[in-house]
């Protein structure tokens, strides 16, 4: 499967070794998170080191390298979001889930993340979902997030 | 055909070939500008910020790293004085606290007049000069191994974490690492770390002289221009 839909995001960059980032930003899109053997491909098709790859894949917070939950929870740690509390959301999160930061649960629902700002200061505390953003985030918001998102998670297991 | 300029360095009036670095045209002429990261045949990247100089423009000075600045006509540069000592010293006892069982740290330290390490020693086994990482794809043309990750958990690996194919086991990286040589009162576990003392003779040195070369082993490893 993989190679396949790599074809698609190698298509018309093969051989540029400036199109690394754009590259992994769309893997990252498509599969989650950049796996060795993608890394791999892209280092042949591109004509990049491996370790060149490996480097600006682990430079970056937007890349994951592990295969994360179907919702990623991020939360920013910045300046801002911190001295409104992003400790105490993140604990709660993470006590809520039973996962630490940076992991995800068994059930594959959700990851929890962390940023250093998010570059809308003035709405934090924030917390993203998958991209959505939830700005002044209090304790019983993220709970209500949080439950919304695994309500939505089983319906659809029980659908299948 | 080469180039040549004319710069003045601690007073003293020089001339290189154009597009030296000020660190190398130092070293040619005997003047010690301590350093670790610099390799000559290699390219500079500035990471242990050691090389510090004053370069003055119109009679301001700003301090900058002198293996990453390119020689300039009529420039003067100052690579000893109390404000640049300070700060070297300075520099280097973060060095030795952070990596204390590396004889080239240990007498960088002694050199730039470290006495006394007020910071807690972490004993890490890498300085993240990034010597290795430029030898590999510099002169090997391997590119077996790189920096991975930032900020603190900045390591060096190679990618994946398993041994590279391309590596073609030269082990210049290893050669040219400051950590590969332990300081002649052997390895320090974690909590028994100091300062090196076995060079005491070279501390009195540094103290009478400050400044001057002490001729510290550091020299002859590290290319300087008097070994
Ligand atoms: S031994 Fe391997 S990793 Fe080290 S410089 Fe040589 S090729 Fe690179
Ligand atoms: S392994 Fe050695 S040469 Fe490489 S960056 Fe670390 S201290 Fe420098
Ligand atoms: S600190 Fe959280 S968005 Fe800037
Ligand atoms: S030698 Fe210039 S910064 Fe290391």
């Amino acid at each position: 499967m993989l190679p396949l839909r790599l074809d698609s995001i190698l298509e018309g960059r093969r051989s540029q070794p400036h199109q690394l980032i754009e590259v992994l930003q769309d893997v990252q899109e498509q599969e989650g998170y950049i796996s060795e053997e993608a890394m791999r491909a892209i280092s042949n098709e591109l004509g990049v080191p491996p370790m060149e790859v490996y480097r600006v894949a682990s430079f970056y917070k937007a890349f994951s390298m592990q295969p994360r939950g179907k919702n990623v929870i991020t939360m920013c740690m910045g300046t801002a979001c911190h001295v409104r509390g992003a400790k105490l959301l993140l604990s709660q999160a993470t006590g809520l889930l039973g996962v630490n930061s940076g992991e995800t649960t068994d059930d594959g629902l959700f990851s929890i993340e962390q940023v250093n700002c998010l570059g809308t200061c003035a709405l934090g505390p924030v917390v993203t979902e998958n991209g959505a953003c939830h700005h002044h985030m209090n304790p019983s918001k993220l709970r209500k997030l949080i439950k919304s998102i695994r309500r939505a998670g089983m319906e659809e297991t029980s659908d299948e | 055909m080469l180039q040549y300029v004319t710069l003045e360095i601690d007073g003293a009036d020089i001339v290189v070939p154009r597009g030296l670095s000020v660190l190398d045209a130092a070293i040619e002429h005997g003047i010690c500008i301590p350093h670790l990261c610099h390799v000559r045949y290699l390219s500079d990247i500035g990471s242990c910020r050691l090389c510090i100089v004053e370069h003055v423009v119109n009679g301001r000075s700003k301090i900058t790293t002198s293996c990453t600045l390119r020689v300039q006509e009529d420039m003067v540069i100052q690579s000893n004085t109390e404000r640049i000592r300070k700060l070297r010293r300075n520099l280097a006892e973060l060095l030795v606290a952070h990596a204390p069982n590396s004889r080239a740290i240990q007498d960088i330290a002694v050199r730039c007049g470290v006495k006394e390490v007020r910071y807690p020693f972490r004993n890490e086994n890498c300085v993240l000069c990034g010597r290795c990482v430029r030898v590999c794809s510099e002169c090997a043309g391997a590119n077996a191994i790189g920096f991975v990750g930032r900020g603190k958990n900045r390591r060096v690996d190679s990618p994946f974490g398993s041994l590279s194919e391309f590596c073609v086991e030269c082990h210049t990286c290893i050669e040219l690492c400051p950590m590969s040589i332990q300081p002649c009162i052997g390895y320090m576990e974690p909590g028994e770390e100091r300062l090196c003392g076995a060079c005491e003779s070279q501390l009195d040195l540094a103290d009478e002289l400050p400044g001057h070369c002490v001729w510290c082993e550091l020299g002859e490893n590290f290319q300087c221009g008097r070994y």
